[in-house]
């Protein structure tokens, strides 16, 4: 099992880049593919897309970050990919519809981003989930959703 | 450059001690599963300490001090006052303070258990704050529970249902409970406890040395 006690570099870096670049070329890049909300965490076991077990430990000051490279060396390097998010699109027909959503929205701790006039809810689950919590606002055609995938 | 990371380490040690969060309502048993958590990582040579949160007292941590299972210099209390799930959600400032200070007066710790104030089923730990977090309900609080779909509930990385020896005599159908647990929380673990007889606690343990303490 691979121990990783700190974040090496990231392959946005121009000198890390041809390093994993070259390791591509002889499938020597593993890659850790973790859910956002996991990108938060500073301990976890892991496991990459070749079957190897990563134990990952890292400082608190530090974190985890889509591109990330726990491991690098002429042989074989590990880096980590943030997953797919979904996001559901809530998209309020009037100002005071657009007020209630968002008391709604803060009031269950929802993750959210805006765009425009819409709110853009951090989906962890089912859209049904979410939209079973703000039942009268859908029932009544007050807030339409759509899903979209980052 | 320097881009090298050791995989000969014997263990994970310099990046200070696991985190883990317990949390669930008002007499679920958390402090309880605490105490029967303390002597099986002893066991193990695990160094631990413990921060407890309490409303308005340092009840829960003075019940662990005089417990005997654990130096009390290893115990703190936190006060939560009103909101028991803001100081581990979305202020949890005064328990990484705690934390960082345990580590800071016991360098060799391994594991930090931090044990929230009892609340709803709404309560949730920020990741700043904890590795990694247990959620505790029992079963006198009815098999309805796992149903109500509480954020603690579904998304612990451990849920706990706790007293499973009062199951017969509340009227609850612990293997349905279990089910409904289960089925709702995509495949992570859920464990039936008793802590007056140690049901299913070194579970737990292996848990945490696996998930948290990466043995």
């Amino acid at each position: 099992m691979l121990r990783v006690e700190k974040i090496v570099g990231d392959t946005s870096d121009p000198a890390i880049f041809d390093l994993i670049h070259d390791l591509e070329h002889h499938g020597a890049v593993e890659t850790i593919t973790l859910p956002t909300d996991d990108l938060n965490r500073h301990r976890l076991m892991a496991r990459t897309d070749q079957g190897s077990d990563v134990a990952i430990a890292i400082p608190r000051d530090t974190k985890l970050t889509d591109g990330a490279v726990l491991y690098l060396d002429k042989s074989r390097a590990v880096i980590v990919r943030a997953a797919e998010q979904k996001w559901l699109r809530l998209s309020p027909r009037t100002a005071s519809d657009a007020v209630e959503l968002g008391y709604c929205a803060g009031n269950l701790h929802w993750r959210v981003r805006f765009d425009g006039a819409d709110l853009l809810v951090a989906q962890n689950g089912s859209a049904e989930a979410y939209l079973n919590r703000i039942p009268d606002l859908i029932s009544t055609g007050r807030v339409s959703a759509s899903e979209i995938t980052e | 450059m320097n881009v090298h990371v050791s995989n000969e380490k014997s263990g994970i040690s310099s990046v200070g001690a696991a985190r883990v969060g317990i949390g669930g309502p008002v007499g679920s048993g958390k402090t309880a599963l605490i105490e029967q958590l303390i002597p099986l990582f002893a066991a193990r040579d695990v160094s631990l300490a413990i921060v407890t949160n309490d409303l308005v007292t340092a009840e829960d941590a003075e019940r662990i001090r005089r417990s005997g299972l654990i130096d009390p210099e290893r115990v703190s209390a936190v006060e939560a006052g009103a909101c028991p799930h803001t100081v581990i959600r979305e202020d949890p400032t005064l328990n990484i303070a705690a934390a960082d200070d345990l580590e800071a007066r016991f360098p060799d710790l391994d594991l930090i258990l931090i044990e929230s104030g009892g609340d709803n089923l709404a309560s949730t730990f920020s990741l700043d704050l904890v590795d990694w977090w247990i959620f505790v309900i029992d079963v006198a609080g009815g098999d309805d529970i796992p149903r109500k779909k509480g954020p603690g509930v579904l998304k612990s990385d451990l849920l706990v249902v706790n007293k499973s020896d009062l199951a017969p005599y509340v009227g609850v159908n612990l293997d349905q409970m279990l089910k409904d647990a289960q089925s709702l929380r995509g495949g992570r673990p859920v464990i039936i406890t008793n802590c007056k007889i140690q049901q299913n606690i070194s579970d737990v343990v292996d848990l945490i040395s696996r998930e948290v303490l990466l043995r």
